[in-house]
């Protein structure tokens, strides 16, 4: 209705303006075109004028011969001797007529004689009406046009009466004398000098309305007849007409033989009784209208692109809102959907907390129950956190600050990570799993270890929720050489033989708060953030995250990242000449464990299942050509790795070291292989390190380290402030760092805090812990307040935000204020030592 | 709704193509341009007419093919006279009007020599849709001048009049004195009346010339002698003179009150719009006047009626049609736009525009068809064999004066019919 509206009210307004510029063109035109009359009528008096001084020199040459000759009283023949030696053109000529016979002499011979002069106008209806004046001089007296008896040639001629002496009876008489100029002639001076005029023609007509002379669109021998013939009217009419004509100056409009419409000027000729000039154009020639009519058309064209332009930026504007409508209408739709999920994905985990909780406190005495309560309080706690981490990060993405925090880190011990922590998931679906590494040289690299374990840790822990019990997933990292100088190119994939994803799910899935709609899908947990996260942060780290996947087949994601070797590698990594015996029904795990074990400086051979081996080891053994050490493959056909180990202990009697390798959860089979004379373990995939580190440990050799596992006697010692308002969290963070010889000390609030460290001695505490919601003062005013102590240690002191406000821009306020990290609450005692130690880095680097 | 008005505004859009389309075709059939459109020049018409509109309207359509050949009707004074003289001139026509009348007198051989052969097949002048009895070829073959328009002798009929009283219009001499009589019955006066004051188309001589044609058409020696002005070839004038005074006898007309009309023009005309009389004898020059002399007559004005022309039936055999030539054109062969001045005649020498021209100018068409002009229908239905020409019987003029002048003095009363006869020759104006 509203758009109906504005269209109608803008064509309205076109509207107006056309009409307006219509009437305005239409006066414009009408004004230019009447100014143009009043022009052509000027014209026409101006052409009066120049014929009015023509005729009049004319008759004035007539005048001079017509006094002579009544001066001289002379006769015909004299008179005509005299005009003839008088006038000098030689187109003109003179008759003398006597008026009583209107016989009389011409000045020049007949046509085709030589001495002929005799002319008659018995013949020719002229003389007899032609009224003159008597006296020579006062007017200009004309015939109309006629036919020159002489030559036939169509002719005016000016006139005067004479009085002639006639030869025989000596009498005089009146005769005319007719001084003649053909219209040829004058039909060449007379025209139109503009040439805006071309089509503009002459006539001049005597009171009657006779032809004097004659235009060509001029019809019939009277113009009044031409008039009448060609224009509607009546005899009162053109009465009035040509009263109006014959006796003033103006125009009218009429009608000409071809029916178009006219402009005839009139004006009196002055110098003659009764005559008027005739000037007559087409109306066309004189209208301007075309321009007009241009006019309108280009402001109708411009008003209705205007207009059109107008509604489709309308329509498009509307269109936009609409979409930017339903876009917002879909966001708040998406988090009201998230906010539900939320609660309900946070709900069920505290449920399993409380009621574990109460559980295990009426069990007490129960320690198996209570233990495994707790357990599964645990459970429940991490994957509360992971939600609550989940929201911390989409919102550090949305925000666009999401910040990379590159460190020196192993790539073997993140795959070992994520091997472990997807363990238990896998072994609980009875999912088939491989890993396989290819290429892996270098084991140190340099990049946000923290986000690349949780890219990774992501697309695994999606490809298992995701492949239901009995399924196969297949993990293979390998590394590229990179185009980026430094780098090196790690391509980690994924593939599952899972649920799949729809094409249309495909083109979203990487939009928060989007999950697949699928009956088996809703059975499991997730925030609909991972995939999300997973992409910015893949992006942020300048790398490509791509997926393959086919509903009910399974999907693949492929990452590939350009990430920077850290300088220090294990570069020295080198094996006493040892012979490898490698069991495994997987070929790719062979090669690969074979390259890896040749590149360290083994010799190695291979053996496809457990009863191969046998055969080999005993041949070997038999020849007094022990392996120094076999590495067993658990899980094989016919006979499994321990099963193996179990014979090649009993069945050939050697003490060759053996390994056995498994790509699942080994704790459970650990007993078992250990019995059966396993010496050592190993988790697939076999890291090149890994296979260095056991093998020298098997073979009495003591490798080189960088880092220390589980070494935590540099931590002894140190003293912590921990400003922390609420007893149980104290508690809980004191109680920690107890665990890693750390002493804490307690601050209750940020006053509190800030008064021991002015208080403190320098090098009291090693940093601080800060809460940031406190009574009287809370954590970001204490921080401010510290770096403003005097005291140049304590007012530099490593501070780090340990509080529940774990958005970015909690964040970004903690270091604003001066803290030099941030560690959320529930906090993850592992994260606060890595903290800790960078800091301590920090520290020894400055 | 707006479907429907789609739809019929489609229907007229086609509509209007189709007849644009069908309007251009019949153009074309009637007339193909054979020069370049743009040609341009002038060309100059010339004759003895005062005004000459339904010339002058033949030159704006042919503008329609030529708009750039400006075409002038120039009226010459004194023409038959003063035509020689012009086309020798610097002013030389283009084309001018000329007569079959000016063959063999040296005073007109200009106007003669100067004329184009017009049945010159590559000019492509279509002489079939003419009368081939007007149509006059030299001895030579060759066409000199082609007639634009035809006269004949007749009378005006009041056919209102006639309706009104219930009186069939007369085909024979029979039925006219019949009707004359019905009308004098009815407390007409004038059953019919003409010009009485001069020999010059007087009734006598428009009456009789039919009668009198027929009489001596097919006797060649009667003609020859009649144009040797011999006094013995009288004789053969004496049945037509006999026929006059019967028919003044029989009462059809009363020459006193016809020698009231001053003119056998518009005194003519006006006494016929007086519309009290049902018949009134005319040449055809007089009939093209009635249409301007319409507005003149306060009588016509306020009792306007319906007329016609047709001939006048002197024999009980039925009416004789005089085919006559009368105003002819010639193209100057020394024009300096002589093929322009030839397109024009082939563009004028049709049936459609000769016919145009005449119904203009209220004259006979010299085309075969003749029902163009309801005014002249009447003659085309005259059977070929009562269609006499003078022209191709052989009179000459000189002849001709002396019969039209026995025949005026008869019907007068003047002479008796043997004076008339025995006075053949010698009669002068």
């Amino acid at each position: 209705m509203k758009k109906t509206l504005i269209i109608i009210v803008n064509v309205i307004i076109i509207a107006a303006i056309l009409s307006f510029v219509v009437i305005y063109s239409g006066y414009a035109s009408k004004d230019s075109y009447r100014r143009q009359i009043t022009n052509f009528e000027n014209t026409a008096v101006s052409m009066e004028k120049v014929t009015a001084n023509f005729l009049e020199g004319e008759q004035r040459v007539c005048d001079v011969w017509a006094r002579y000759i009544n001066n001289k009283s002379m006769t015909m023949a004299e008179a005509a001797d005299y005009i003839r030696s008088s006038h000098v053109l030689s187109n003109t000529s003179a008759h003398v007529v006597y008026l009583d016979t209107l016989k009389g002499l011409s000045t020049r011979p007949r046509q085709g004689t030589a001495d002929d002069y005799e002319v008659s106008y018995e013949r020719v209806d002229l003389l007899k009406s032609l009224k003159l004046d008597d006296e020579i001089g006062r007017s200009v007296q004309i015939t109309r046009a006629y036919t020159n008896p002489m030559n036939g040639e169509q002719s005016l001629a000016f006139c005067n009466t004479v009085v002639l002496k006639d030869q025989d009876s000596q009498t005089l008489k009146n005769a005319i004398l007719m001084r003649i100029i053909p219209i040829s002639e004058l039909e060449q001076k007379w025209i139109f000098a503009q040439t805006e005029l071309v089509n503009a023609e002459l006539s001049m007509i005597d009171a009657d309305g006779d032809y004097i002379l004659k235009g060509p669109s001029f019809k019939n021998s009277n113009f009044f007849e031409f008039y009448k013939s060609y224009n509607q009217t009546d005899p009162e009419s053109t009465k009035q007409l040509s009263e109006k004509i014959t006796a003033s100056t103006g125009s009218i409009t009429m009608l000409n033989s071809h029916g178009q419409e006219c402009i005839l000027a009139f004006t009196p000729v002055d110098a003659t009784s009764g005559w008027t000039m005739l000037a007559f154009v087409p109306a066309n020639d004189l209208n301007v209208d075309k321009q007009n009519w241009l006019l309108f058309g280009v402001v109708s064209a411009g008003l209705l692109i205007l207009f059109l332009i107008d509604m489709f930026h309308v329509l498009f504007l509307n269109k936009r809102l609409q979409t930017t409508a339903r876009e917002a209408e879909s966001a708040n739709k998406a988090k009201t959907d998230f906010l539900s999920t939320m609660s309900h994905d946070i709900r069920t985990p505290m449920n399993a907390i409380i009621g574990l909780t109460t559980i295990a406190e009426k069990n007490l005495g129960d320690v198996e129950s209570t233990e495994e309560s707790l357990r599964k309080i645990s459970l429940a706690s991490n994957h509360l956190l992971t939600l609550i981490n989940d929201i911390l990060d989409i919102s550090k993405v949305e925000s666009g600050k999401l910040k990379l925090s590159p460190l020196t880190f192993s790539i073997v011990e993140t795959v070992e990570n994520l091997v472990n922590i997807s363990q238990p998931m896998i072994k609980e679906k009875n999912l088939e799993f491989s890993f396989h590494i290819n290429q892996m040289e270098k084991e140190y690299l340099y990049a946000d270890q923290l986000r690349l374990n949780q890219i990774y840790i992501n697309i695994l822990s999606n490809a298992v929720k995701y492949t239901e019990p009995g399924g196969k997933i297949s993990v293979d990292m390998l590394e590229e050489k990179s185009s980026v100088s430094g780098c090196i190119r790690l391509v980690y994939k994924v593939a599952d033989t899972g649920i799949g994803m729809s094409p249309d799910f495909l083109e979203t899935m990487y939009q928060p708060f989007s999950r697949q709609v699928d009956s088996r899908v809703n059975s499991i947990q997730g925030t609909g953030l991972g995939l999300a996260i997973t992409k910015q942060m893949v992006e942020l780290m300048g790398g490509t995250i791509d997926c393959i996947s086919e509903q009910g087949k399974g999907t693949t994601f492929t990452v590939t990242l350009d990430i920077p070797v850290a300088d220090r590698q294990r570069e020295d990594m080198k094996l006493d000449p040892v012979d490898v015996l490698i069991v495994d029904d997987d070929e790719v795990m062979l090669k690969t464990a074979a390259d890896t074990l040749e590149s360290l400086g083994a010799s190695t051979e291979q053996a496809r299942s457990g009863l191969e081996a046998l055969g080999m080891i005993e041949h070997r053994h038999l020849s007094g050509k022990d392996y120094d050490v076999i590495i067993v493959d658990w899980k094989m056909p016919e006979i499994d790795g321990t099963e193996t180990i179990s014979r090649i202990r009993s069945e050939i009697d050697t003490k060759v070291p053996i390994l056995l390798i498994s790509a699942y959860d080994w704790s459970d089979i650990e007993e078992k292989a250990k019995e059966a004379g396993a010496n050592g373990f190993v988790s697939k995939p076999l890291f090149r390190s890994t296979l260095y580190d056991k093998i020298n440990d098997l073979i009495g050799k003591e490798s080189v380290s960088i880092e220390p596992e589980d070494d935590y006697s540099d931590l002894a010692g140190l003293r912590i402030l921990v400003a922390e308002d609420i007893d149980i969290n104290w508690e809980i963070v004191s109680a920690m760092l107890e665990m890693f010889g750390i002493t804490a000390e307690r601050a209750e609030n940020g006053r509190d805090c800030v008064e021991k460290m002015r208080e403190a001695k320098e090098g009291q505490y090693e940093l601080i812990f800060m809460d940031i919601q406190m009574p009287e003062m809370n954590g970001i005013d204490a921080t401010r307040a510290i770096r403003k102590l005097e005291n140049p240690w304590a007012s530099s002191i490593p501070i780090i935000a340990m509080t529940a406000d774990a958005f970015s821009e909690n964040v970004t306020e903690c270091l604003n204020a001066g803290m030099n990290g941030h560690i959320a609450k529930p906090i993850d005692i592992k994260l606060v030592i890595r903290e800790i130690r960078r800091i301590r880095e920090e520290r020894k680097q400055s | 709704m707006k479907k429907i008005i789609c739809m019929l505004i489609s229907v007229l859009m086609a509509l209007e193509l189709v007849s644009c389309g069908s309007a251009n075709k019949t153009a074309g059939k009637a007339f193909k341009p054979s020069l370049d459109k743009n040609t341009k020049c002038q060309i100059n018409v010339a004759g003895g007419y005062d005004n000459f509109e339904a010339l002058e309207a033949e030159f704006d359509r042919f503008n329609e093919f030529y708009p750039n050949v400006e075409l002038t009707y120039t009226k010459i004074d004194d023409y038959n006279n003063m035509i020689g003289t012009v086309l020798n001139g610097k002013d030389a026509p283009d084309i001018y009007v000329n007569y079959n009348w000016m063959y063999g007198r040296d005073k007109y051989k200009s106007s003669i020599d100067h004329a184009e052969n017009l049945a010159d097949k590559s000019l492509g002048l279509d002489l079939s849709c003419i009368r081939s009895n007007i149509l006059l070829k030299t001895d030579d073959g060759a066409l000199p001048m082609v007639p634009i328009f035809s006269n004949t002798y007749g009378m005006l009929v009041n056919d209102d009049l006639f309706k009104k009283e219930g009186i069939k219009v007369p085909t024979t001499y029979k039925e006219l004195v019949e009707a004359c009589k019905a009308f004098r019955d009815k407390g007409y006066k004038n059953p019919m009346m003409g010009f009485s004051k001069g020999e010059t188309t007087s009734l006598f001589t428009l009456s009789i010339y039919p009668y009198l044609f027929e009489s001596v058409a097919k006797d060649k020696e009667a003609v020859k002698k009649l144009n040797s002005l011999d006094p013995s070839a009288g004789e053969y004038l004496r049945p037509s003179l006999e026929k006059i005074k019967q028919f003044m006898n029989d009462g059809c007309v009363d020459v006193k009150n016809c020698d009231e009309i001053k003119n056998n023009y518009d005194a003519v005309i006006l006494r016929f719009f007086e519309g009290d009389v049902p018949m009134m004898t005319a040449s055809g020059d007089t009939v093209s006047g009635t249409e301007k002399r319409k507005s003149r007559s306060e009588a016509y004005i306020a009792s306007p009626f319906n007329f016609s022309f047709v001939p006048i039936p002197m024999s009980d055999e039925g009416a004789t049609f005089v085919d006559m030539s009368n105003l002819q054109f010639s193209v100057n062969k020394d024009s300096s736009n002589l093929k322009m001045a030839n397109e024009f005649m082939r563009f004028l020498i049709t049936s459609a525009e000769l016919s145009n021209m005449a119904q203009k100018k209220g004259l006979m068409s010299p085309t075969k068809d003749l029902s163009f002009n309801s005014m002249y229908a009447a003659f085309g239905n005259v059977p070929d064999s009562r269609i006499l020409s003078p022209e191709e019987i052989g009179l000459s003029d000189d002849a001709l004066l002396q019969m039209r002048l026995a025949v005026y003095k008869v019907g007068t009363g003047a002479m008796t019919i043997d004076e008339a006869v025995a006075g053949y020759g010698s009669f002068s104006k």
